[in-house]
């Protein structure tokens, strides 16, 4: 365990520090000017007019406080237009720059504050993540217990499997957002069935028991759940149904019919082991999306979470948070990864030796 | 060879059919006597239901005629989920198969190339110049380097040298995979307006790591394989071991996964177009008239319409990589 | 086996459905549709429309807009100020009412507006909006006689500052600055050597004690002398205030509504997707849904079912569509292009499609409701591609036989006429607009192509002057007549966009902005609609109706045309039969 672990953790953090670096040079040198004065320019007749030098006044003040008026990096490319034959491209600033201070400050601990509301970064995605993960942990453990049922019902019942999969494409077909509004225009709607709450989450009553909260949370969890394990399911059950058929037709499982075993365990303790194999990296590659929340879901159901954090952050490019959340996604895909390997190591021994 | 079931033989031939006619219609699209342009408005009959009225499939909220968006989506279809699809197809097969081919150990540059593309590259790196000079730099440069390996006699005192290529590929896929595909479409729409050529190279972009991912594992698989053993114990050069022997093997994969993922594609722009960004405003889409259906989602003939060509195609391209003449069973 | 599952869940769901709309209905609240999260209250910042709203609730201001009345009528003031004009300064006088409290008990004082007026220029602090919006006021002179008089010195002169002198919240120096550290400096001092003071101890620890309180998510930290506290705030979900039980104004039983209160408790919720909040309005979720889409709106009225759960309101609002013309562009240089291309909007068409009929066009920046002030001499715009033509032939534009137009520019290079027309992404009716003017323009054989932009790039090529033609929202208002944001060339670069400016037009924008007679000024707006007509900058496309639903159960709404379009302080609920 330990030969296997720390090798990729010691290949894992320097692999993190390098995905991120690239992103916030990037996500810097790609967008010059910051978001935060637009108010004071909206068009509106009357008020008073702020002079251009005044803007540009509070536009470098705001940058400064922003600490957006330091070089980006070590070095910058050097002014371009240069008369000599040949020239150093670049220019050294020393230690003094964004990129410095953003990374001693990550080593730090701290994630800076958020260029709207001057949050602490690390304040906003927990917050995000508390409310991301309870959806996307659920709809998680959702997709995979529903999709082993689903197989296991597809390779006992075989009459059922043309309408099944047919189905399933069908519902692979239809992008999320049609199924969401789908399921909010049936199930929330005054004129056909309001089961469910249309939007929001739960809100947190103190004069409830826990276990009151915690089913009034799940009810409003119900609609953004289902529409995102009806969304996922189709690729996962297609891929575990197929790869079940092929070991379903191998030699072992037909010794093992021969042996006289029900076919119910031929399924379960022979062919649906191997037929998992493949779909363990699949899974490992939904945990960073648990993460990364479901802009989506989170847009149409009104609820808080990474999704609308991260596409509000790049809208109006507040970096600190964009970049705090990306590095929480980052680690979680780079953690999973190692997950994923460990659990095909686990499930495969073969495999080990090229580990 | 086992003989083809007709209900597989007639899927196929349905798919062909319909992937024929998308591609007809998109072809022909300027010359099909359509009553309403695609991109013009029709300001006095927004939202209109269809079979009712001169607007067959009817209008969407902005009062454009659906058939006409259907007719010319296909057309973006084919501009933009097709070349993308296929650029990424491209660029995932090349990289993840060299990265499975060669890993970080196997392709070595000798010493002198080497030192040559290091010294070019570090001049480069911190030089800069007016255009015609600096190239003639690079040059005295790219000489004095050449003279300098050939004194040192480099090529031979000094091993070739192992070019990481496997990590350079995986480290790549990390950091595209590490942002989400929507925030990285979304972020780079903050970026540049919305055009065509954008919305191809963003798809692309993001989506060739799949197909590089698949293609990388294959190749390990296939490197160890006999007969590649022996091929490369015939001494085959490398061009033709990749290309006459591992590719047909590839192949199999690549011609399940592409049409595949022209389908994630166009899932992909629907979702691009619901969230506002993407296409350019005058280019009808079935992403983008599905995705009108927010303005006003009592309009089921938004939803319908679109989402059928989209599920026709879909199980169209699904459909095709299963060719019932098996040949290749 | 699914069938039982749904069947289960069908009936989870209505036991709990039961339960929680049982009590929702013992909650008095009044439930108000956000589009988005004010994200913070710092009321230095108060970076959106929903942020200034919640200040109001928790904070008083000098000076507030009276819905009702369409105008500013004193707030914590007594009287509106009394105005000395000196030859570059202007003079005002104003004292507070004796009757507001913090709530602590404590009187409001003019060493309060003191320090609201330091802390908006407290260096360290993120004062840059304040700074730009209120940099006019050069110095507060405190009454030594009476703690609640004081004046205003401002630089230079206008009618305005009658209102913008007294239109920020105020700040209780009591909480952050206990022991007074910022009375020794001087406004002007405050203002003048940003870099200097910062090194100065006093203003540092004030600054670090201000950063210290987080007033951005936790205004209880600033209790304000408004009617409202903050209850609570799930950013992303909902804001909840709550009625002080005791406010200053109480005692005043005054019939002006910035001084009245109603509702106990206000929750807005922030429903970010327009089919969603549409659905909660109508389940009973959402009780006041302000500028809904026109499409809803017009179908929920004439939907009958509705008629007994729901009550509609349309007013006319200052908010206008614009569409604008960059005249530094070469090919927009020239008025007579730019009359040719006003020429190309179907504007009765687009107000049908976009609005469904509740807009109305106008021929200049000017509300056509505004009486005597609306110039209504001048000819609507009309749409009419024949004398679209004819000015652009006058313009020099020749078409070309393979379908463009060109002409030869004053320099000597060919021009060509294709165009871009940007705008914000988002609002449909910005696209609408965008298709039907490109199909015009096709027409005749020019190209223009829509280009969408996100929000902060839009600003930015704005900003830089990178766009052709662009749409816009512009918002007026019943108060002040000031072009010079948008339309003087000294704001090119800042708020006009456009880069059109004669000297002409600035001498009569200015002479708008400083008359004080109504006359006369009515007089010089209805010069300056004209001279706008034959410029052409920009061209109002129309003014929104502004569109409000909301439950039955509530009354006095006080729909109005400002922003945000209702007063929650005054919404009651109907007495339950």
């Amino acid at each position: 365990m330990r030969r296997f672990l720390f090798p990729r953790l010691a290949r894992t953090l320097p692999a993190a520090w390098g995905i991120l670096s690239v992103i916030f040079l990037l996500s810097r040198a790609l967008s010059s000017a910051p978001e935060g004065l637009t108010n004071i320019q909206g068009a509106s007749i009357g008020g008073h007019a702020a002079t251009p030098d005044q803007i540009r006044a509070a536009e470098r003040l705001l940058r400064k406080r922003r600490g957006l008026d330091l070089p980006l990096f070590y070095i910058t490319p050097a002014a371009t237009a240069t008369k000599q034959a040949l020239a150093w491209r670049w220019h050294w600033h020393g230690t003094h720059n964004q990129y410095h201070t953003w990374l001693y400050s990550l080593l730090h601990g701290d994630l800076g504050r958020s260029f709207r509301d001057e949050q602490s970064v690390s304040m906003v995605v927990l917050r995000a993540l508390a409310s991301t993960l309870p959806l996307t942990c659920s709809a998680f453990v959702g997709i995979v217990i529903v999709s082993y049922w689903l197989t296991l019902l597809l390779a006992r019942h075989r009459w059922l499997r043309p309408a099944v999969l047919a189905g399933l494409t069908v519902l692979h077909a239809l992008p999320l957002f049609v199924v969401a509004f789908f399921l909010l225009l049936l199930l929330a709607n005054p004129d056909v069935l309001a089961l469910f709450p249309a939007y929001g989450l739960n809100r947190p009553e103190s004069d409830t028991s826990w276990g009151e909260q915690l089913i009034s949370s799940a009810y409003y969890l119900v609609l953004p759940l289902l529409s995102l394990v009806l969304v996922s399911l189709p690729s996962l059950v297609v891929q575990v149904d197929s790869a079940l058929q092929h070991e379903l037709k191998a030699n072992y499982s037909l010794t093992a019919r021969a042996k006289g075993l029900p076919e119910r365990l031929v399924i379960r303790r022979h062919a649906l082991r191997n037929a998992l194999l493949p779909a363990i990296s699949y899974v490992a590659d939904l945990l960073p999306a648990l993460v990364a929340g479901a802009i989506v879901v989170e847009l149409i159901f009104a609820m808080p979470g990474m999704g609308r954090l991260l596409a509000e952050a790049a809208a109006s490019r507040d970096f600190p948070v964009l970049l705090g959340a990306i590095s929480v996604i980052v680690l979680a895909r780079l953690l999973a990864q190692i997950v994923a390997d460990w659990l095909q190591v686990w499930a495969n021994p073969r495999i080990e030796a090229q580990a | 060879m086992k003989q083809p079931r007709p209900t597989e033989l007639w899927a196929w031939w349905l798919a062909v059919a319909w992937l024929a006619l998308v591609v007809l219609v998109a072809l022909c699209a300027d010359f099909l006597p359509l009553s309403y342009p695609a991109a013009t408005p029709d300001l006095y009959a927004i939202t209109q239901p269809p079979f009712a009225g001169p607007h067959w499939l009817g209008t969407d909220p902005l009062g454009r005629d659906v058939l006409a968006g259907l007719i010319f989506g296909a057309r973006t279809a084919c501009l933009v989920s097709a070349p993308a699809g296929l650029a990424a197809a491209v660029i995932g097969t090349i990289l993840g198969s060299a990265a499975g081919y060669w890993g970080n150990q196997r392709l070595k540059l000798p010493a002198g190339l080497a030192f040559l593309l290091v010294g070019l590259l570090l001049f480069w790196g911190c030089f800069t110049g007016p255009g015609p000079w600096f190239l003639s730099w690079l040059v005295v440069v790219g000489l004095a380097l050449v003279a300098a390996a050939r004194l040192m006699r480099l090529s031979e005192r000094v091993a070739p040298q192992p070019l990481p290529l496997d990590t350079i590929v995986l480290s790549l896929l990390a950091l595209l995979t590490s942002v989400p595909q929507l925030v990285l479409a979304l972020a780079i729409a903050a970026v540049w307006p919305p055009s065509l050529s954008t919305l191809v190279a963003v798809l692309t972009f993001t989506y060739w790591p799949v197909t590089a991912q698949l293609v990388r594992a294959d190749m390990r698989r296939i490197r160890q394989l006999p007969y590649m053993e022996a091929a490369r114990a015939i001494g085959l050069p490398t061009w033709q071991i990749m290309g006459r022997h591992a590719f047909p093997l590839l192949w199999k994969t690549i011609r399940v996964t592409l049409p595949l993922s022209l389908a994630t594609l166009i899932g992909l722009e629907t979702t691009v177009s619901f969230l506002g960004v993407g296409l350019p405003l005058e280019t009808a889409s079935w992403g983008r008239t599905l995705a009108t259906a927010r303005l006003d989602f009592t309009a089921w003939w938004l939803i319908v319409f679109p989402a059928c060509a989209i599920l026709l195609t879909t199980l169209a391209l699904r459909q095709l990589p299963f060719y019932p003449f098996g040949k290749s069973s | 086996m699914k069938q039982r599952l749904f069947g289960f869940l069908v009936v989870v769901g209505s036991a709990l459905g039961a339960c929680s709309s049982h009590q929702q209905d013992s909650a008095p609240a009044i439930r108000i549709r956000w589009e988005r999260d004010p994200e913070n209250l710092n009321p230095l910042i108060l970076p959106n429309e929903n942020s200034l709203e919640a200040a109001n609730l928790l904070y008083s201001s000098l000076l507030a807009v009276d819905p009702g009345k369409q105008q500013f009528v004193p707030s914590l003031a007594e009287a509106l100020p009394t105005v000395e004009q000196t030859d570059s300064l202007t003079l005002l006088t104003y004292r507070i009412r004796a009757a507001a409290v913090w709530d602590n008990g404590r009187p409001v004082l003019a060493r309060d507006v003191a320090f609201t007026l330091k802390v908006m220029n407290c260096p360290g602090l993120p004062i840059e909006t304040n700074q730009a919006q209120w940099g006019f006021i050069r110095d507060i002179r405190l009454d030594p006689a009476d703690p609640r008089r004081f004046t205003l010195v401002c630089a230079g002169r206008s009618p305005e500052y009658r209102w913008s002198s007294g239109d920020y919240i105020i700040l209780p120096e009591y909480p952050l600055d206990p022991q007074g550290q910022l009375r020794p400096f001087s406004l002007a001092a405050l203002r003048a050597d940003t870099a200097g003071n910062q090194r100065n101890p006093a203003i540092s620890a004030f600054v670090g004690r201000y950063t210290q309180a987080q007033l951005d998510h936790h205004p209880e930290r600033l209790p304000g002398s408004g009617p409202y506290t903050l209850e609570a705030w799930a950013p992303g979900q909902y804001v909840t205030f709550k009625r002080k039980p005791k406010w200053w104004a109480d005692t005043l039983h005054s019939d002006l509504l910035p001084l009245q209160a109603r509702p106990l408790t206000l929750d807005y919720q922030i429903i970010p997707d327009e089919a969603t909040a549409v659905l909660a309005l109508r389940r009973g979720d959402v009780d006041v849904y302000p500028m809904m889409p026109a499409k809803e709106f017009q179908r929920l009225r004439r939907d009958s079912g509705n008629k007994s759960s729901l009550q509609f309101h349309t007013t006319e609002s200052y908010k206008m569509i614009t569409a604008c013309f960059n005249t530094r562009y070469a090919a927009l240089q020239d008025r007579l292009t730019r009359q040719a291309l006003s020429h190309l909007f179907d504007i009765p068409a687009l107000i049908q499609a976009t609005q469904l009929g509740m807009a109305y066009p106008s021929v200049g920046l000017i509300n056509p409701t505004a009486g005597h002030l609306y110039n209504d001499s001048l000819a609507l715009p009309t749409y009419d591609l024949v004398k679209a033509t004819a000015l652009l032939k006058k313009a020099g534009w020749q078409r070309k036989p393979t379908g463009g137009w060109a002409r030869r520019g004053v320099d000597g290079t060919t021009q060509q006429l294709t165009l871009t027309l940007s705008y914000r992404t988002g609002d449909p009716a910005f696209e609408t607009i965008a298709l039907q003017l490109r199909a015009a323009a096709g027409r005749l054989g020019i190209v223009i192509r829509p280009q969408p932009l996100e929000a902060s790039l839009f600003w930015e090529k704005l900003r830089s002057g990178s766009v052709q033609m662009y749409l816009f929202t512009v918002t007026g208002n019943p108060f002040v007549y000031n072009f010079a944001p948008i339309l003087h060339s000294k704001s090119i670069g800042a708020g006009n966009f456009t880069g059109f400016g004669t000297p002409t037009s600035d001498r009569l924008i200015e002479a708008i902005a400083a008359e004080e007679q109504e006359g006369h000024q009515a007089e010089l707006l209805r010069r300056f609609q004209r001279l706008m007509h034959e410029e052409k900058p920009l061209t109002v496309l129309f003014f929104l109706r502004s569109r409000l639903a909301a439950s039955s159960r509530l009354t006095t709404l006080q729909v109005t045309s400002l922003r945000p379009g209702y007063t929650a302080t005054a919404i009651q609920t109907k007495a339950v039969k």
